[in-house]
């Protein structure tokens, strides 16, 4: 198959996405200037190219979803430089590089009433005339040598217009020429890029010369490399106000994954029809997951739920477990749009934990009462396999009874990656490390259409389900989630449940499946319908539609205790965690607190008997007396 | 409408046939039925049944109003042992306050560009302040701004002034209502059980002396509302008497606009140690029943300020229609441990109800649709972050 062509610029803030495809099959790589990447994309010399955002107005170009080179907030490399202050300025030079950042430039001094004459010029020649009332422009690697004693930051001062992050530029590309599978290659070497940012600062440096550790920030927390519904809306904007002033054509934006949907002609099926299959406990189509999604009522829902809740639990017992969430590491190069808790390698406020502070970890919640251990952490580009073995042969041989409830498929997918090794192999060592079961984390909404929005650098749906299916078959079980309230459609979270079913109908490793609306405090997307209502809603319709799953769990944490108890005469059969440690969650704002008395008096008054569990949801006898 | 197959079902199964039968044929309720379905623990089923009274009386109408919280001391000389907001004197030491008249009335008029309908007063028994504070207070308001609605002061405290100035409940309610007094609000019912007032609030207003103002206030033309604090240590039976007295002065007078179950909070107070607050499970039981067995009441209101905002949405598919207001500045809950904002926009208030697939709608004091809001608002001017150095 010939590769496709593409063109990229040589700037630092694109090596992470560029320096990933140097071993590709896929695509061939060839740098260049950003105007020339352009040209090159025009003349259709190559079929995609990372081009600047107002190169997209030169032809009918298709954008690579979920990848852009950004920034909210100061971006440190497009100034607006001079001796004076920018408010006298009657001229100003534009370095003939970029013509988004011209726009920007014209449309930061507009907002700030100045209106100097503009006129191209090199930038080091720009540069060197930008005195008195000259200011000059200057983008790229350059930016980093200025020294004028007024300098304006213009992706500070977008964000201060308009409160949203600037997008520079993006994959663009011609039509019909790339495919999904070229899209998981684009996205997959920007993970491997991302993962590598120290190395490529020291690399740049190396080249260059300056202090690699503020290259090192430079990548890591002035350029953002995701294009979600938060920077799409920048990049909307920006679009919009050139266009206002007549800056830049107005256009459209169309992605490569835009591929014109036919209006689906959906079957008729009734509301009362499809509620009265799904609380006999028949088989729901997605057509019908779909109808109850978007038209039943709250408590129609609810009561079908019920049904189901009770003819697969009938005794009126809701279980819980005791356990402690611990965070192995902070660091991470996914960098999804919906998470407050990572940092980049080198953060100041970075970590991995010690085996001293595992311990006392360990020690505290056995002393609590707690029989589990949920650890999970970031993806962190040092840690292979060897790392998380002799960490859990350590958990093991020192707290024989903790079981270790470790590692979302997300994790295992990026140890297997780190470590070269198969997915099955990967899975059969930490098992024979002690790993006894997988949590259900990170699935969010297994739709790509979705993922690639909100999650561009995780896995994708059949990558999340692999892990699943592979840890189900050499004997592991595991949770299954769904975060729910991220732009998706009911047809998503459709899909996203049929998904689940069919995998277990293949293995039936599924143990309990838990949903929770996204919580956007501290994080850069945007949330849909993450109410209360919606909760309760997309709880019910799982008990139906997963006829499948056995156990389904109430979210105390994200919802409250309150909105908990309602889900359980609505489906759910378990109240989750008393949990002694959460950072992930709290990070984005939600502070609901219980210990176990707390969340017995709930269970108890909401006409239940509490009873405490394991992991496989075998009940303790006894403990929850 | 008819219930649906699966509400009837689990009606059944639960033995609440007899009564859903009752309440589709419009028939009241008896105590024992309430409390069998406050005993029910069959949370949906209950909703349902609460739910198809509901919407028979207000389709998918949702009601708010804009209103601001006016609370010009909290010197009190009773002692609530569930209140966290009273203090014994104004000193500084004690976090106690007293606004002066002048700090009172441009506190609500300070408010006038907000598209505020109504301003809820409420204070303490103080032991000092004099008679014409109170009617000079409204007074001064209203004339500055007639068209906003006076909802002031709870029976508590008419109850405290009449003996204190030597007036009967109908001077002291005329006096006001002279000044500017349009209509009650419902604080201060508590639990009307003499078993439950006698522990929690023995030096207060009786049950009797409560209605009997409520009564007055009705017969001088003004209309009121009526709450309940639960969750502390009252018995589920005495939720039933405390809404069968409601009931009942509601047949005589028909002056209740609405009954406000109020969630007791525990914190920085005398019996928060004792009780845990009630589980939301615990508040969406006694919505759905006060919906059921209120027959007479036109509306019941989950006052988010006590739920938190996703309880308030939920209780809107469990009989619940008005979700109170804009609440600017609200002080008494978050005094006692509250983590809610102090004031939802009206915009938050909107997709709290567009959410739940209700339709909000603008009320005034009274209950008359000021607006009803088929379409959302237009979307919010950009935010613009202030400039940083």
């Amino acid at each position: 198959m010939p590769k496709l062509k593409a063109a990229a610029v040589s700037f630092l803030n694109a090596w992470p996405l560029t320096a990933g495809l140097d071993a590709s099959d896929r695509i061939e790589l060839t740098l260049a200037e950003p105007s020339r990447c352009a040209a090159m994309l025009e003349a259709g010399e190559v079929d995609l190219a990372l081009v600047s955002v107002a190169a997209l107005t030169k032809g009918e170009y298709e954008i690579v979803p979920g990848l852009a080179i950004g920034a909210d907030g100061p971006v440190q490399t497009v100034l607006l430089a001079g001796d004076q202050s920018p408010a006298i300025w009657d001229e100003v030079f534009l370095d003939t590089a970029s013509r988004t950042s011209h726009v920007l430039a014209k449309l930061v001094l507009d907002d700030m009433g100045v209106h100097p004459e503009f006129s191209p010029l090199p930038a080091v020649e720009g540069l060197a005339r930008a005195t008195g009332t000259k200011g000059a422009l200057v983008i790229g690697d350059r930016a980093f040598d200025v020294r004028k004693s007024q300098v304006l930051d213009l992706g500070r001062e977008w964000t201060r217009m308009t409160g949203l992050p600037m997008i520079f530029a993006l994959w663009a590309a011609r039509p019909g020429r790339v495919s999904p599978e070229d899209v998981q290659e684009l996205t997959r070497a920007a993970q491997h890029g991302l993962g590598i940012r120290t190395e490529l600062a020291q690399r740049f440096a190396a080249q260059r010369g300056g202090d690699p550790e503020r290259y090192r920030r430079y990548l890591s927390q002035r350029i953002r490399y995701g294009l979600g519904p938060h920077e799409l809306t920048g990049l909307e904007t920006f679009l919009a106000r050139a266009a206002a002033k007549g800056l830049l054509p107005p256009m459209p934006l169309r992605f490569v994954d835009d591929v014109v949907r036919t209006t689906r002609t959906r079957r008729h099926v009734s509301l009362d029809t499809a509620l009265a299959k799904g609380a006999a406990g028949e088989r729901l189509d997605e057509v019908e997951a779909e109808l109850l999604d978007e038209r039943a009522p709250l408590l129609e829902l609810g009561l079908a739920a019920d049904a189901r809740r009770r003819a697969l639990h009938p005794d009126g017992v809701v279980t819980y477990i005791v356990s402690r969430n611990v965070n192995y590491t902070n660091v991470c190069t996914t960098a999804c749009h919906f998470c407050a808790f990572y940092r980049p390698r080198g953060a100041a406020d970075a970590y991995v934990l010690t085996r001293q502070e595992l311990a006392g970890k360990i020690e505290e919640t056995l002393r609590l009462g707690g029989i589990e251990l949920l650890l999970q952490g970031g993806l962190h580009p040092d840690l292979a396999i060897e790392w998380y073995e002799d960490l859990f042969r350590w958990v093991k041989s020192n707290y024989p009874t903790i079981n270790l409830h470790a590692l979302s498929p997300e994790e295992i997918w990026h140890i297997a990656r780190t470590s070269e090794l198969p997915l099955e192999a990967t899975i059969r060592r930490l098992v024979a490390a002690g790993l006894d079961s997988i949590p259900g984390g990170g699935a969010e909404v297994l739709d790509d259409e979705v993922r690639r929005r909100i999650a561009p650098l995780k896995c994708s749906t059949d990558e999340w389900l692999s892990v699943m299916r592979t840890a189900h078959q050499v004997g592991l079980k595991s949770t299954a989630t769904l975060m729910f309230g991220v732009g998706e459609e009911p047809r998503h979270r459709a899909s996203h449940l049929r998904r689940l079913r069919d995998l277990q109908d293949e293995t039936h490793g599924f143990t309990a499946f838990i949903c929770w609306p996204f919580q956007s405090a501290n994080t850069r997307l945007t949330a849909s319908d993450g109410s209360a209502h919606a909760y309760l809603r997309t709880n019910a319709l799982a008990r139906l539609y997963l006829d499948n799953v056995p156990h389904l769990q109430a979210s105390w944490v994200t919802m409250g205790g309150g909105v908990a108890q309602a889900a359980l005469h609505m489906g759910c059969d378990d109240f989750g965690q008393v949990m002694i440690e959460e950072n992930v969650v709290s990070a984005a704002g939600t502070t609901f607190k219980m210990d176990s008395e707390e969340v017995e008096r709930h269970i108890r008054d909401a006409g239940f008997s509490p009873s405490r569990r394991n992991m496989r949801y075998q009940r303790l006898g006894g403990a929850g007396a | 409408m008819p219930l649906s197959t699966l509400a009837n079902r689990a009606l059944e199964r639960d033995g609440l046939g007899p009564i859903r039968d009752k309440v589709l044929a419009g028939a009241r309720l008896s105590d024992a039925e309430g409390l069998q379905l406050l005993e029910a623990k069959d949370l949906a089923a209950l909703g349902a049944l609460a739910n198809h009274v509901r919407e028979a009386r207000h389709g998918q109408l949702a009601f708010y109003n804009r209103n601001v919280h006016l609370n010009p001391t909290n010197v009190c000389v009773a002692t609530c042992k569930f209140c966290s907001f009273a203090r014994k004197d104004d000193q500084h030491a004690s976090e106690g306050y007293t606004m002066s008249l002048d700090e009172a009335v441009e506190k609500v008029l300070s408010k006038r560009d907000y598209g505020i309908t109504e301003v809820h007063i409420v204070a303490g028994l103080h032991p000092t302040l004099p008679w014409d504070y109170y009617t000079s207070l409204l007074g001064r308001i209203h004339a500055a701004w007639p068209e906003l609605t006076i909802k002031a002061f709870t029976a508590i405290e008419y109850h405290y002034w009449a003996e204190k100035f030597g007036k009967t409940y109908e001077q002291v309610l005329s006096e006001l209502q002279a000044a500017g007094l349009r209509t009650l609000p419902g604080g201060g019912a508590e639990i009307f059980a003499p078993r439950v007032r006698r522990k929690i609030c023995d030096d207060k207003a009786t049950a009797e002396q409560w209605l009997e103002i409520h009564r007055t206030a009705h017969r001088l033309g003004m209309k009121s509302n009526a709450t309940m604090l639960y969750g502390h240590i009252e018995r589920l039976d005495e939720r039933i008497d405390h809404m069968r007295r409601l009931r009942e002065l509601q047949d005589e007078t028909g002056g209740f606009q609405v009954f406000i179950p109020l969630a007791f909070h525990p914190e920085h107070n005398m019996i928060g140690k004792a009780f845990p607050k009630p589980t939301g499970y615990d508040s969406l039981r006694t919505l759905a029943v006060a919906r059921l067995y209120l027959d007479n009441f036109d509306h019941v209101k989950a006052y988010w300020v006590s739920l938190g905002e996703r309880l308030a949405q939920v209780a809107l598919g469990f009989g619940v229609d008005d979700l109170d207001g804009t609440v600017l500045e609200e002080r008494i809950y978050h005094m006692a441990g509250s983590t809610v904002p102090q004031a939802l926009s009206e915009r938050s208030l909107h997709d709290l109800i567009r959410a739940a697939g209700r339709v909000p709608a603008e009320r005034d004091s009274n209950y008359h649709v000021l607006k009803v809001h088929e379409q959302p608002l237009p979307p919010a001017p950009p935010a613009r972050l202030p400039a940083t150095a």
